[in-house]
């Protein structure tokens, strides 16, 4: 009706198209603004600072010096070690967080009483607060009078891990505390694409006489492997830009045994003030999740062929 | 119509949008000026000189506003106008604020880090003029303080606030244990010794012989007392003597463990209060916070030292400098209010706050004495703690001041956490100390 109406004028047409424009972009524009002002001028500028000298002072005193800050890095002992922490974190995180929120998420798929209080249990530590979770990490792990250490000094483990407490046990114990606090997201994550399987493939496949591991390796796992690329590609990239939870429980301690990258550039940025400096490290981390995520984007395609 | 009503809205959410920015970018800087004291400045100005004063905590004390309206007083034609900013980002703002050269005639610092960072970018005007012109102001008022304050050969600040470390003991557990007091001028055996004594109970009701807060300076700063150790000149090797008493300590079960401390939070005042330990080094500060707290009988005496250097010969501690902004409009003003924030007066209303001041005179040593008087347990002879005539600073005005604390920082958990051996971890500690210099 209304596309009719509109025909029939021509007039009004090109008036009503760029009304509909308009208004889109303005509902569009709010956003726009804040991304442009908040995110990608800050973004644009780091690239220049990278390049550059500066200490927060007049911006006059920024001062071009080219790959130098990149140079450096191969003279900066903390850059190695927040550089072989992230690694270790992010290859300590991402695999395990995957297969837990797949496994929880195939449980609670199935036809159990009370489905619906175990999701919202799994869900639970992903809305509760990084701050309190921290302190009650800190408490369950404490070296000594912590329910975990008690716990295993009852069952008869000597040498008790002194958690965070320890440059040995401090990575680990803030990778238990990342895998525990993100399981539910991706667990969720997981259920919406596990109802998204048609129940018909696993009704044919049991007519078939299939066993649970072979409906598992032929129907579940294909069908969600492109929620399996979105779970790991998402994981990776917070993984890397990981801060918050070692400021909030180890301040990248003992020593620098929990210092990643974004600790060492904030750490370079706010307490050196060499701004051009953790600029240059900001390039550098924004390179490697760039290639690895490139990397997964490749071998999403190959693995997702037969979609 | 309906439509162009959706655009003008739109067009007025985006702007409301930038408006927000706007107001919320101005909150973040976080500029409370005292409703009331604001008022007052605007309806007094005509020719009245209003001096910008940027500080912390300004809400919290009473002690600003005693002192500035006494400085109004005294100083017709003059007027303080607070900027109050919040004091978790004071660092970090004041940078920001001063790299914009806005104008602000007195500036405080958190301390001689923050400070040498402002000076090195050449934001604080240096005070040697006002000081060599000035007849009324005499430097040795502040046991050598406003030398310390100094950077290239020019002095920038004035200390407004200073602190000495001592040994604060638990009077009621020594008697409880009939041992006697800890006293001043310890070797660092005698210190530990007596930790051993005082070490009892099981579990919950533990009392420890001495409480280390995890702080580096801790355990450095006896060592800066006596002058064998300083961040910035020295090696950290000084420090191992310290290091091998408090690692024993810590072994033996003597000290709270650093790295549950750490895992914990744990502040060193808790501790204290509930008479969990029976000796803890930490600053002056403390007095006025035992003045508070405390409900059990206390007493202080100086830091042990493996020389066992006597009370009288250093105080270690940290100050609070007020200094001159480089983009100031009425330097000559600011130095008046200034001298009269350190000076005898503001000197006195801080003392009375149980605040130790910078400026040093008999009135202080009186108030602090006189606290004995007004509260129950509280040790009649601070006076001669307070009033020592050499203070040297914990941490030395140096630009790289905020990388050495955080270096300090790591390689001490190191330590502490038993993670790394003595000798490598000291070893370490030089090698990164060394890599800053060059």
């Amino acid at each position: 009706m209304a596309e009719k109406a509109v025909k029939s004028r021509k007039k009004p047409k090109m008036k009503y198209s760029l009304k509909q424009n308009l208004i889109a972009y303005s509902f569009i524009l709010p956003n726009f603004i804040g991304f442009l002002c908040l995110t990608f001028v800050p973004i644009l500028f780091s690239f220049i600072l990278s390049v550059c000298e500066w200490d927060a002072g007049n911006a006059s005193a920024i001062t071009f010096v080219g790959l130098d800050n990149f140079r450096a890095m191969a003279d900066d002992p903390t850059f190695k070690i927040a550089t072989k922490n992230t690694f270790i974190y992010t290859l300590g995180v991402v695999p395990a967080t995957m297969i837990l929120s797949l496994l929880i998420a195939m449980l609670l798929n199935c036809n159990i009483k009370g489905r619906t209080f175990f999701r919202s249990v799994v869900f639970f530590p992903y809305v509760a607060s990084l701050v309190a979770v921290g302190v009650v990490w800190n408490a369950l792990f404490h070296p000594s009078n912590g329910p975990v250490n008690q716990l295993l000094a009852a069952l008869g483990v000597e040498n008790l891990p002194r958690w965070a407490a320890s440059t040995t046990w401090a990575m680990p114990t803030l990778i238990l505390l990342t895998i525990w606090k993100n399981v539910g997201y991706y667990t969720i994550v997981y259920l919406a694409a596990l109802q998204g399987v048609p129940k018909e493939l696993y009704e044919a496949s049991r007519i078939d006489g299939a066993s649970p591991w072979q409906r598992f390796k032929n129907i579940t796992w294909p069908m969600v492997t492109p929620t399996t690329f979105f779970v790991v590609v998402m994981l990776t990239i917070f993984t890397f830009k990981v801060f918050d939870i070692m400021y909030i429980t180890t301040q990248g301690g003992p020593g620098r045994s929990t210092q990643v990258l974004v600790y060492h550039i904030y750490n370079k940025a706010f307490i050196s003030q060499e701004y051009g400096y953790a600029s240059a490290l900001a390039m550098i981390l924004f390179v490697i999740v760039l290639v690895v995520t490139l990397v997964q984007f490749r071998v999403e395609k190959k693995f997702t062929d037969y979609l | 119509m309906k439509k162009v009503l959706a655009i003008v809205l739109s067009m007025v959410m985006a702007l409301g949008l930038l408006a927000g920015c706007g107001s919320s970018s101005s909150s973040a800087s976080a500029e409370a000026p005292d409703g009331s004291s604001k008022a007052e400045t605007e309806s007094k100005s005509d020719g009245d000189v209003s001096i910008r004063v940027i500080l912390w905590d300004y809400s919290n004390v009473s002690y600003f506003k005693e002192i500035f309206a006494a400085f109004e007083e005294s100083h017709p034609g003059m007027k303080v106008d607070v900027v109050e900013a919040s004091a978790a980002e004071y660092d970090d703002l004041i940078q920001v604020k001063l790299s914009s050269k806005e104008n602000y005639d007195v500036v405080f610092t958190k301390g001689t880090p923050a400070l040498s960072a402002l000076i090195a970018k050449g934001h604080m005007m240096p005070l040697d003029d006002f000081i060599s012109s000035d007849p009324d102001f005499d430097k040795t008022k502040y046991a050598g303080l406003v030398d310390q304050l100094s950077l290239d050969g020019k002095v920038y600040g004035i200390p407004f606030r200073k602190d000495n470390h001592l040994l604060y003991y638990n009077k009621d557990l020594f008697d409880a244990q009939k041992v006697e007091y800890p006293k001043d001028g310890m070797t660092m055996d005698e210190f530990y010794e007596l930790a051993k004594k005082m070490t009892y109970g099981e579990g919950a009701d533990k009392v420890y012989g001495a409480h280390y807060h995890v702080w580096p300076g801790i355990v450095s700063n006896p060592a800066k007392r006596t002058g064998v150790y300083s961040t910035l000149d020295d090696t950290v090797d000084s420090l191992k003597p310290y290091y091998e008493t408090v690692l024993k300590m810590q072994d033996e079960g003597l000290i709270m463990d650093y790295g549950e401390l750490k895992a914990t939070n744990t502040h060193y005042s808790g501790v204290f209060y509930n008479q969990q330990v029976a000796m803890m080094p930490i600053g002056t500060w403390y007095i006025n916070m035992l003045l508070e707290h405390a409900d059990f009988n206390w007493g202080v005496c100086s830091l042990p030292s493996v020389e066992g250097l006597p009370n009288e010969a250093a105080a270690i501690g940290g100050v609070t400098p007020v200094s001159i902004g480089a983009y100031a409009a009425h330097p000559q003003e600011a130095w008046e209010l200034i001298k009269f924030l350190t000076g005898e007066e503001g000197a006195k209303i801080l003392a009375n706050c149980g605040i130790l001041p910078g400026y040093s005179c008999d009135a202080v040593n009186e108030i602090f004495d006189s606290l004995a008087s007004k509260k129950p347990g509280v040790p009649e002879n601070l006076s001669k703690y307070i009033n020592i005539e050499k203070h040297i600073v914990e941490e030395p005005m140096s630009p790289t001041g905020r990388e050495v604390s955080k270096i300090n920082d790591e390689e001490h958990s190191l330590i502490m956490t038993n993670s790394i051996s003595l000798e490598d971890g000291l070893k370490e500690w030089d090698e990164r100390l060394a890599e800053l210099k060059k």
